[in-house]
Parts: C-alpha cells; sequence; structure tokens
C-alpha cells in the first residue's frame, strides 16, 4: 500500500503559518449573470503548510480533517497546492482539538489544532518548553531571594 | 546572620515546591488507569505488526538488486498503548504523560514476509478502556528461541542483479527502543470503544535499509539507504550469511554507522517516524 515514493529520514514539518485572518471571498458583493446569483462571507480559515525536513513542501500530499465529534471518520479530504499548503475552515459549532493529518510519499504527520468560539489556537504550542520553565523557575526564584535580602536589609 | 538565614528558608521552600510538583507528574505517569476500567466502557485492542508490501512481495534496491524475502522476522517485547491527552508527539521526546495504559505481555516474533502477516496479528487484549490509543512503545528484541534465535531482525531471501544471485542471510543482533504517536494511514487505527475492536500496528519500513529502486538516487530515502550493493561484495559462491557482528568488521566505518543509524529509522506506526534508542 505505501510501496512507493517514500523519502527517507524525512520527518514531517507542519506549520500553521496563519491561522486567522484569511476571509474566503467568494466574490464581491452580489452579482447575477444569467439565473447565476453570487455573494461572499469571511470566515476564519486555517492554512496549513507542510514541508519534509529537506525544506521541500509537501506538493499533493493528502490530507485527512478530523473534527472532534467524529475521530474515526475525515470530517474534511484534500490535497495541499504545490506549495504544500492546505486551507480549511473548520465548524465552529464543534469545538475542540481538531486533528489535520498529512501524508505523501511514505511519510505523513498530524496536526492538531485548538477550536473554540473564540478562535483558533495551535495545539501544542501554547504550553512552555523545558528551557523556558528553567529560565521563569530562575527569575522567580532570584526575585523572591532579592526580595528576602530586601527586607532583611530594612529590619537591620 | 538571620538574613542568611531568610534566603536559606526561601531556598529550602522553593526547592520544596519544585521537588512537589515533580512527584505530581510522576504520581500522573504511575496512576495510568490500567486495571479499573469499567466493564462497560472497555472494548478490545488488538495488537499489528506489518513489514509492508516492500517485504511481502519484495522490491528493487537503491543499487539495482531485485530483492525477495523468505523470512523477515522481528522479536518484540515490552508492548504497550497509551491513550494521552493532550496528544502525544515524537517532537516532545520520551516523556509521555498518559492517561490509560495497556500492556501486551511476552515477547512476539513474527515473519513479516509472510504474504499472509497483511499485517500480523500479535495478539488482542480484551476489556481494555475505550478511548484512543495514540501512542505505542516496544522493543525489538534478540529472539531466545526459534528461526531467529539470538537476533532482533532476520532477514533470509534472495537478491538477482544481472544474472548474479545472491543467496543472503542477515541477523541483527542490536536491540532497540521504539515510541511512536498516532497512527499515520489510509485509516484511523487505535480508536477503542465500548464493546468495539480496534487495532494499532507497529510497522517496519525495509526500503529504508535498501533504498527504493523505484526512486531517484538522489531521492533522500535512497541517499540515506545502505542499499545491497554493500553486502552482495561480501558474498562468496552467491552465499551470504552474516550478522552485525560480522559487519562491524567487514563493513567501511561509514556502511556500518550507516547500518546502526538506519536500525533507528526502520520503525514507524503507519507513516509516522517513531524514536529510536538502543537498549542492551
Amino acid at each position: 500500500m505505501f510501496k512507493k515514493n517514500r523519502h527517507a529520514g524525512l520527518s514531517l514539518l507542519v506549520i500553521i503559518f496563519a491561522a486567522l485572518c484569511l476571509p474566503i471571498i467568494i466574490a464581491a458583493g452580489i452579482a447575477q449573470a444569467h439565473g447565476v446569483e453570487l455573494e461572499y462571507v469571511e470566515r476564519n480559515a486555517i492554512e496549513v503548510t507542510a514541508r519534509y525536513d529537506t525544506e521541500d513542501p509537501m506538493a499533493g500530499a493528502q490530507v485527512a480533517v478530523f473534527a472532534p465529534d467524529s475521530p474515526a471518520e475525515p470530517w474534511l479530504t484534500g490535497t495541499c497546492d504545490s506549495a504544500g499548503r492546505f486551507f480549511f475552515v473548520p465548524d465552529p459549532e464543534i469545538p475542540g482539538l481538531w486533528e489535520v493529518q498529512i501524508r505523501h510519499a511514505g511519510h505523513g504527520g498530524l496536526l492538531r489544532i485548538e477550536v473554540d468560539e473564540s478562535g483558533i489556537s495551535p495545539a501544542g504550542t501554547t504550553g512552555f518548553t523545558g528551557p523556558q520553565k528553567l529560565l521563569m523557575t530562575a527569575a522567580v526564584i532570584w526575585g523572591l531571594v532579592g526580595t528576602a535580602l530586601y527586607f532583611s536589609r530594612r529590619r537591620s | 546572620m538571620k538574613k542568611y538565614g531568610l534566603i536559606i528558608v526561601v531556598m529550602l521552600l522553593l526547592v520544596s515546591v519544585l521537588f512537589m510538583s515533580g512527584c505530581n507528574n510522576e504520581d500522573m505517569l504511575a496512576n495510568g488507569d490500567e486495571t479499573t476500567a469499567d466493564p462497560a466502557e472497555t472494548g478490545t485492542l488488538v495488537f499489528t505488526a506489518d513489514g509492508e508490501e516492500f517485504i511481502r512481495e519484495g522490491f528493487l534496491s537503491k543499487d539495482g538488486w531485485e530483492l525477495s524475502f523468505d523470512q523477515a522476522y522481528v522479536t518484540m517485547g515490552g508492548i504497550t498503548a497509551y491513550q494521552t491527552d493532550p496528544p502525544y508527539d515524537t517532537g516532545q521526546g520520551w516523556d509521555i504523560d498518559y492517561q490509560v495504559k495497556v500492556e501486551l505481555d511476552g515477547i512476539h516474533s513474527v515473519n513479516l514476509a509472510d504474504p499472509t502477516n497483511d499485517p500480523a496479528v500479535l495478539e488482542e487484549l480484551a476489556e481494555v478502556p475505550a478511548g484512543h490509543y495514540n501512542a505505542i512503545s516496544w522493543e525489538m528484541l534478540r529472539a531466545s528461541e526459534g528461526p531467529s534465535s539470538g537476533y532482533s531482525l532476520f532477514l533470509v531471501g534472495q537478491a538477482e542483479k544481472g544474472g548474479e544471485v545472491v543467496d543472503f542471510t542477515l541477523g541483527i543482533e542490536q536491540e532497540v527502543a521504539y515510541l511512536g504517536g498516532d497512527y499515520i494511514g489510509d485509516e484511523r487505527k487505535g480508536i477503542v470503544t465500548p464493546n468495539g475492536i480496534a487495532d494499532l500496528e507497529m510497522t517496519f519500513h525495509f526500503d529504508h535499509l535498501f533504498g527504493d529502486g523505484e526512486e531517484d538516487l538522489d531521492d533522500p530515502l535512497n541517499q540515506e539507504a545502505l542499499g545491497f550493493e554493500p553486502l552482495a561484495v561480501l558474498a562468496v559462491d552467491g552465499a551470504l550469511e552474516v550478522d552485525l557482528a560480522y559487519l562491524e568488521k567487514a563493513f567501511s566505518a561509514e556502511d556500518y554507522e550507516l547500518l546502526l543509524s538506519i536500525l533507528t529509522h526502520l520503525a514507524h506506526v503507519g507513516e509516522g517516524h517513531a524514536l529510536a534508542r538502543f537498549i542492551n
């Protein structure tokens, strides 16, 4: 099934370049011609860009989007464009962790995106890294030590 | 003096807080719900292993050898599936926080070259807590019995190129631990519904070892693969029977290091790379 087109040592790099404020414009205003009625709405869309670790775009990669209420069945499927990009608009009425699976050339990855009524944020990037935690801990300790020294000096 | 005492007290308090927070994390890791699931909220998890069409049907190596396999034994132990929320990602490294963990007892040795092993079913675990098993770890261990005894990975097959035929046996003694995230593939795996059944797959990509002759030679896959030629030159009268200990002496240092490196890229969960580290 996955026999062809495998890239060794490649790990999928999936980056959200812009999750918000990508207006999907179907048409400007309303136009009528030959019985066709066109209109547009603005929606917040997610743009996913997928690359191999060689920086080559995953052009034509298969994309499957899974909604939180149905993790086994794709809510949407599609393919990345020639730049490895894929756009979709999650249903705001299905809040939770949306998953985007991208596969091509025998390798793939999974991107998680937290969606709620107030907006979209990439899952897994809201926490702090180990070095960040260490730095914050050191800063807090230093602050407390300084405070202790300050009050100690005043008493003496 | 009083000043230094105050500083020491503050420092001790901070260290205590940090220590306790660390302990809490450990407790969470150790307190995965392994045995107390409500029977009405359980299902069956089937553990499988797959070498894909490459190993079942054979393939063309990057250096033009047509490979076919009679045996491709992989021996696995310590197989453990996890439910993780937030979902585990291999980018996190080896620390995995889980809510549920189920373990498959015993050592399982399977021949991935067997055409019926599409994939190979290792064992079913009944009455596991329902939920999404989105991470799996296992170890590739030396077999203590059977055709691949003494080896964690054991390949037997034929290679043919331009009328030259090499019957080869390649044994790998090195043991490797793997940890992978959610299954990446045509379908979702590992989602156990109440009274339902789901499978979870450990996948081995053998084109990482020999390369893929259907791809360009400068494809990253082929650039990082060993190919078969370094093995073919060691054959005597069309026969090659080697293991890792032999290859350490027979290979160039570069090829031997490459072979070791490939062992860390062999395992996947579907198409998702697994972390790997040598053990023993």
